[in-house]
């Protein structure tokens, strides 16, 4: 992480037919998908890590997935740092690795929402366990449904579905449309939750919601998964639109296994919190 | 005597008032167990940029190298770990 503080990070995908391919992606791809002098084709991921210097130009891109170092394979994380120490002096670096920033989560810039973290307790997939973080930007409109009432009263949980919808694994590969390689997303939340007063506290008024959901997505075969939801929701004094919304998710997914031939049922979790805190 | 009694009585029921209601209690101990650690979420002390032109724009203007992580027939975004 400290080998990474220099650099400004992002991302791209893509496809090699696309149009308008940066010329750093062209330049990365071209050397990854050469043919081979002979022999057969090397090993690779679909995942690289290219390194550009100030202006753009590629110093040095990399399989970010192919770990093979002297035909021996050796964990990513030491195979990324090896070459990010090679990159290091073509860039001017040295040993400029510095301090670590400080942790910036995503933010709706000022903005209403609820952040959702998410994992998947998957034990041969262990990058799975790494957790999702999304921010959802909530209307006064969506924040309506969480409304505070002196009685318990139901509360649909499709009326929540752009914060709940958020709740699915993190490896698109799991659930991934075959032609255009996107992700299948949640088309339906479903389930009444119940949103119940209780005792005040610190001055402010308070509910739980609790019950359980079920999600299921757009792709084939009516694919759905549940879990249960417990949030603890304040209020102002003299105001019924949510303060503050903390919960949790947490439910079962059934991961099926090509390779096993077997359906896991792995627990998926998730944290909710509202943002600006 | 009685106004001990009445005492204890009335700690009694100002110790209840203020008592955490337990469902409360064990929504917030599951948030804050499955709310991932500083650890876990390392990735964000990193300076992330939504998209190559911003990250090529700004490495111009503060002179700094980007590390950029090329994706091949998949679309996901890898910042929010939905990838």
């Amino acid at each position: 992480m400290a080998q990474l503080q220099p650099y400004i990070v992002t991302s791209w995908h893509g496809h090699r037919n696309d149009v308008g391919i940066p010329s750093a992606v062209k330049t990365v791809w071209r050397k990854k998908f050469q043919l081979p002098r002979r022999g057969f084709p090397q090993k690779q991921s679909n995942v690289d890590i290219a390194l550009l210097d100030s202006i753009g130009r590629v110093v040095h891109s990399f399989d970010a997935a192919y770990n093979e170092e002297d035909g021996r394979r050796v964990a990513i994380e030491q195979h990324t740092a090896r070459q990010l120490q090679y990159a290091a002096p073509l860039l001017g670096l040295g040993r400029r690795s510095g301090q670590l920033r400080s942790l910036k989560l995503p933010t709706l810039n000022g903005k209403r929402g609820i952040r959702v973290f998410v994992s998947l307790g998957d034990e041969r997939m262990r990058a799975y366990q790494a957790p999702v973080v999304e921010v959802v930007p909530l209307t006064d409109a969506d924040w309506q449904h969480l409304a505070w009432s002196a009685k318990e009263r139901p509360v649909p949980a499709a009326a929540l579905k752009p914060w709940l919808s958020q709740i699915y694994p993190p490896g698109v590969m799991e659930r991934t449309d075959p032609q255009t390689k996107f992700v299948y997303t949640i088309k339906s939340t479903t389930g009444e939750l119940k949103l119940t007063p209780i005792s005040p506290a610190n001055g402010k008024r308070r509910a739980i919601l609790n019950g359980v959901i079920r999600l299921t997505d757009e792709g084939p075969g009516n694919f759905s998964f549940q879990g249960v939801i417990g949030a603890v929701i304040t209020y102002p004094k003299d105001d019924t639109e949510p303060q503050s919304l903390r919960g949790y998710f947490d439910g079962l997914y059934p991961r099926t296994d090509r390779l096993h031939r077997d359906t896991r049922w792995l627990s998926l979790q998730a944290a909710f919190e509202s943002i600006p805190q | 005597m009685r106004i001990k009694w009445v005492l204890c009585c009335l700690l009694f029921l100002v110790g209840f008032a203020f008592a955490e209601n337990p469902s409360a209690k064990r929504i917030l101990a599951g948030y804050e167990a499955l709310r991932p650690s500083a650890k876990d979420l390392a990735m964000y002390r990193l300076d992330w940029e939504d998209s190559l032109d911003v990250a090529l724009n700004r490495a111009i203007k503060e002179n700094r190298p980007i590390c950029m992580i090329i994706i091949h027939a998949k679309y996901g975004d890898i910042t929010s770990g939905h990838c």
